[in-house]
């Protein structure tokens, strides 16, 4: 199929086989996909954000949609790393499925023992540290609008472990690119950008917040101009690759996104309305590539 | 009759003709180029390829038929069901299809007694018809048909056909004057002694009522749950309902048919608005 096309990109150490990979969160464990497609084929998968100890997340309403996307505010349930270590990991492995797992803490010791957890399995390709979930009351964001927390947590990760350190950044930082300079010299490998951003949605019915949990996080193609801004403004700031997320649907959205200097890119919300969404964008960008005669890698940062 | 679950696929296909029944309620039925093995109770995701972003994410139904001729029942109460309503014959439709867990079979021996509100008739027709075709000379389903109008009941003909019906309307313009609960009540009063199944879909509000009058007499109840969903396929974890005795179960994978004494009907702030009513209140 993509014969004379060669999709790689380096994010780091890691040679991916593709830039197209899925989003924390809108992806489950990667083992959802099995009537639709080889979820293999993909540069990779982000696992919903793994906890220490599962957790059932926020009370019902927890998503609703928006103009152009939606809100959700799922409280980071998951079944713990435990749980995914075991029953869903080797499954994943077994199928040649490169996994970056999405971990999410309150602290930074906490941030340190999942670190640790997940560097003791094999089939493991990064680790994304969440230091930017807008949805839960304690921990989330405040580790990722501070660039000194962000550094700490991300100093404390590369302590422990061998594998390539992803640091997720929120577009509500203040000082974005001062966060993203202070986890490169932390020892972040990449980058991932963005987060969803707080809103809120409200009932002129019932006069009640939309959510149970009053605000959530907005996803979906209502994010994309804010996120390719950020990750252009990254990309311009540090050395380490940038991994661009925000309303990514299609394989024109990729190559936007590769253009503002990203070396990948994570389709998130899209999967909910077309559970092929991801395996479109890969080969819709395969065509692009083969037309103009060149190689994923070209696209990156060459925005004009 | 009800077997396990197929492959879940995304369908395109043409709408092949729009059934309006008032001004809130139409049958939108599909022209389907091959079959979806849909069992009674599953649903789809529904979009439009003409709607682009807006609405964005697809929309859950309860599949009135599967098959050649897939239709659904729906009702106008926002966006995605209005485009629905506009839409004409020819249009594209995408339908991610069959999803979730289907009603459990009629045990053997038991009388189905069916309590439907507003527009949760639709996978109880699709009930209905299945154990037609299955029953030989058995019993009829009991339906109790309840709307806030005589204008809240769609389909009624259609589930006459199949079942022995009774309705009920809140203000009275058709046939028992309140809520279908009356209904219920005294028909497990008629029933008492044999055995029955009930299967319910309607409103929350009704849903935990029918709950709560079937764990009382000891009546086994199932119930097709309601919830926002994004996906429709256990991957964005939008669609918990309060489990009994703490935590959730997710909709779209461990319902929308399930046994109504898993639900804890007092958590949850879905719930407890009563806002969203698949049906009449
Ligand atoms: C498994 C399952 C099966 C379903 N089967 C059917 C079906 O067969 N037929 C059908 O018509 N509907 C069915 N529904 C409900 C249907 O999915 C919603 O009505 C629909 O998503 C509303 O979309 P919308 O864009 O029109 O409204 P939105 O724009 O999403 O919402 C508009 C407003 O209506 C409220 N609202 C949302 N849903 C309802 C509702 N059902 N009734 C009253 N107010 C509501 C919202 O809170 C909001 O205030 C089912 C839901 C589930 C989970
Ligand atoms: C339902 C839902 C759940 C999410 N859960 C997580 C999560 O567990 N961890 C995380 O880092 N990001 C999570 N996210 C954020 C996404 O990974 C992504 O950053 C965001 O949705 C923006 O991309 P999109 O517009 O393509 O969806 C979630 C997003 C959604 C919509
Ligand atoms: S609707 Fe997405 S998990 Fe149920």
């Amino acid at each position: 199929m993509s014969a004379n096309v060669d999709l790689r990109v380096d994010v780091g150490s890691l040679t991916l086989k593709n830039p197209i990979l899925t989003a924390s969160g809108t992806f489950g464990y990667g083992l959802e996909y099995d009537d639709f497609y080889d979820v293999a084929e993909l540069g990779g998968i982000c696992t919903k954000g793994l906890s220490l100890e599962p957790r059932h997340g926020n009370p019902p309403d927890r998503i609703c949609e928006t103009a152009a996307g939606m809100l959700n505010a799922i409280g980071l349930a998951n079944v713990g790393v435990e749980a995914f270590c075991r029953d869903k990991l080797p499954i994943l492995r077994q199928r040649g499925v490169t996994v970056v797992a999405n971990v999410f803490a309150t602290t930074v010791d906490d941030f340190v023992k999942l670190a640790q957890r997940v560097d003791q399995e094999e089939g493991v390709a990064a680790i994304e540290l969440n230091v930017s979930c807008p949805n839960v009351d304690k921990g989330g964001l405040e580790f990722g609008c501070d660039a000194q927390a962000a550094a700490r947590v991300t100093a404390a990760c590369r302590a422990v472990t061998r594998l390539p350190l992803w640091v997720k950044m929120s577009p509500e930082a203040g000082d974005i690119r001062g966060v993203g300079l202070a986890c490169q010299e932390a020892g972040a490998d990449a980058l991932t950008a963005i987060n969803t951003i707080r809103g809120l949605a409200v009932d002129p019915r019932t006069w009640r917040a939309r959510l149970a949990n009053r605000t959530g996080g907005l996803s979906g193609p209502a994010l994309k101009p804010l996120a390719l801004r950020i990750v252009w403004d990254l990309a311009r700031t540090v050395r380490i690759p940038i991994i661009g997320i925000g309303g990514v649907a299609t394989a024109e959205d990729a190559v936007e996104f590769l253009l503002a200097g990203a070396t990948a890119v994570q389709v998130g919300t899209a999967n909910f309305a077309d559970p092929m969404a991801s395996k479109r964008a890969l080969d819709g960008l395969a065509d692009y590539c083969r037309e103009r005669g060149m190689n994923a890698r070209d696209l990156i940062g060459k925005m004009r | 009759m009800i077997e396990a679950q197929t492959r879940r696929r995304l369908y395109t296909f043409p709408l092949h003709r729009r059934d309006s029944i008032g001004s809130a309620y139409h049958v939108l039925t599909f022209e389907a180029n091959e079959p979806i093995a849909a069992l009674p109770g599953q649903f789809a995701m529904v979009r439009s390829t003409t709607w682009g972003d807006a609405p964005l994410l697809p929309r859950p139904m309860s599949l009135l038929t599967g098959g050649t001729r897939p239709s659904i029942l729906i009702k106008v109460v926002g966006e995605g069901t209005m485009r629905m309503a506009y839409a004409s014959s020819g249009e594209q439709f995408e339908l991610l299809a069959p999803l979730g867990r289907p009603w459990s079979p009629l045990p053997e021996g038991h009388r189905a007694v069916f309590v439907a509100g507003g527009v949760g008739v639709a996978p109880l027709v699709f009930l209905a018809q299945a154990l037609g075709e299955a029953r030989a000379g058995g019993e009829m389903p009991l339906a109790l048909y309840g709307g806030r109008t005589h204008a809240d009941l769609p389909l009624d003909a259609e589930l006459a056909a199949v079942t022995e019906l009774r309705v009920a309307t809140e203000d009275g313009s058709r046939g028992t004057h309140g809520r279908v609960t009356v209904l219920l009540e005294k028909a497990l009063d008629e029933l008492s002694g044999r055995a029955i199944k009930v299967y319910t879909c309607g409103p929350d509000p009704m849903m935990a009522a029918v709950a709560r009058i079937c764990a009382e007499r000891h009546v086994a109840c199932e119930v097709s749950l309601e919830t926002p969903m994004a996906c429709g396929y256990g991957v964005c974890l939008g669609c918990p309902v309060p489990r009994r005795p703490a935590g959730y179960l997710y909709a779209c994978t461990e319902g929308p048919c399930i046994d109504a004494a898993l639900i804890d009907w007092e958590r949850g702030h879905g719930v407890s608005a009563g806002q969203k009513a698949r049906g009449a209140s």
